[in-house]
């Protein structure tokens, strides 16, 4: 490379290579243009506000569960990740009611109902993200952020 | 005739047009992999946080109010699952960059035409700059491009650094490149 390369050429240079050493992988450009056919509509968004991964108390204290909570307007759901190796989830529905919950992940859906106090649980969840689908009693339907757990 | 624009493509996304995303995600792909990659994150994660990423617009493509801001938002939940990922792996995340002195170096003009060898030892340059250097080169690489507000939000750091710190690395790679020449 000759010193009279510009700054701007030197990023461009880079910039090049990065595109040639290091591509957006075929499999993961065909894996988020299939996102796309897990659109739900109709569908209440249950926002992440919590998750005790993020505010480091899971390092703090090493045995303690990841607990992630996600919030609409009507409901809450509380997940505890009680096992990370056998990939189990517990949950609770807040305000307690019953209701049919799905488990999205990208391999497929599982549907379960709650018992009477509105919790939940899953075991054998596929690695990646996932999405809960709650069905309430009155019939609406609440889904939370995709998330990697 | 001129490219979509992102308006129209996340408004017929929003109404089921497969094609529509499918540009969305080819157009920011790149982007999003930037992003990502600059928190060195594993290949596994690095997936995962993609295909999240993605995910996430897909709930969201209807409820984006300012278009404009699409890779701003990509950019921040891609860095936002990153950095769950890292605390989750109870790893560092990468924080201590350098401050200096603003560089003068004026913005040269680029000539788009870069032959292969110019690249190979620019990357080999670029291997040998340290990871938040590099991750900032990434950012800086980002196509399309990132504004430097939105990059000062992905590394958490003042706008009025990233300047000075691309004028660093530069110089840095620079002093690599003409050491082994």
């Amino acid at each position: 490379m000759n010193e009279h390369i510009t700054n701007d050429e030197l990023v461009e240079a880079i910039k090049a290579g990065l595109e040639l050493t290091d591509p957006v992988p075929e499999s993961a450009l065909d894996a988020a243009k299939a996102a796309f056919t897990w659109r739900t509509i109709d569908a209440e968004l249950a926002e992440l506000v919590y998750d005790s991964a993020e505010s480091g108390l899971v390092g703090v204290r090493g045995e303690a569960a990841r607990q992630v909570t996600f919030r609409s307007p009507g409901v809450e759901i509380e997940v505890m990740v009680v096992d990370e190796r056998a990939r189990r989830i517990v949950g609770q529905l807040v305000p307690p009611q019953q209701a049919t919950v799905e488990l999205h992940t990208t391999q497929g859906v599982r549907e379960q109902g709650t018992d009477s106090l509105g919790r939940f649980g899953f075991e054998g969840i596929a690695p990646g993200p996932v999405k809960l689908s709650v069905q309430t009693a009155d019939g609406g339907t609440v889904v939370t952020e995709w998330t990697i757990i | 005739m001129s490219e979509p624009t992102v308006a129209t493509l996340l408004q017929a996304a929003s109404e089921g047009d497969q094609a529509a995303w499918n540009a969305l995600v080819e157009r920011y792909a790149r982007l999003v992999w930037s992003v990502v990659r600059g928190f060195r994150l594993d290949d596994a994660a690095a997936h995962d946080v993609f295909q999240t990423v993605w995910l996430r617009l897909v709930e969201h493509v209807d409820r984006i109010r300012e278009p404009e801001r699409l890779p701003g938002w990509l950019s921040m939940t891609a860095k936002n699952e990153c950095i769950r990922v890292l605390k989750r792996q109870k790893r560092q995340i990468p924080s201590d960059f350098e401050y200096d002195v603003a560089d003068p170096t004026a913005r040269d003009f680029a000539d788009p035409l870069i032959d292969l060898e110019s690249i190979e030892v620019a990357m080999d340059a670029f291997e040998q700059l340290s990871p938040e250097h590099q991750q900032l080169m990434r950012l800086l690489c980002a196509d399309p491009p990132l504004d430097y507000e939105t990059i000062a939000s992905i590394i958490d750091r003042p706008i009025g650094s990233i300047g000075p710190t691309r004028a660093r690395c530069i110089a840095k790679l620079r002093a690599i490149i003409g050491e082994e020449s």
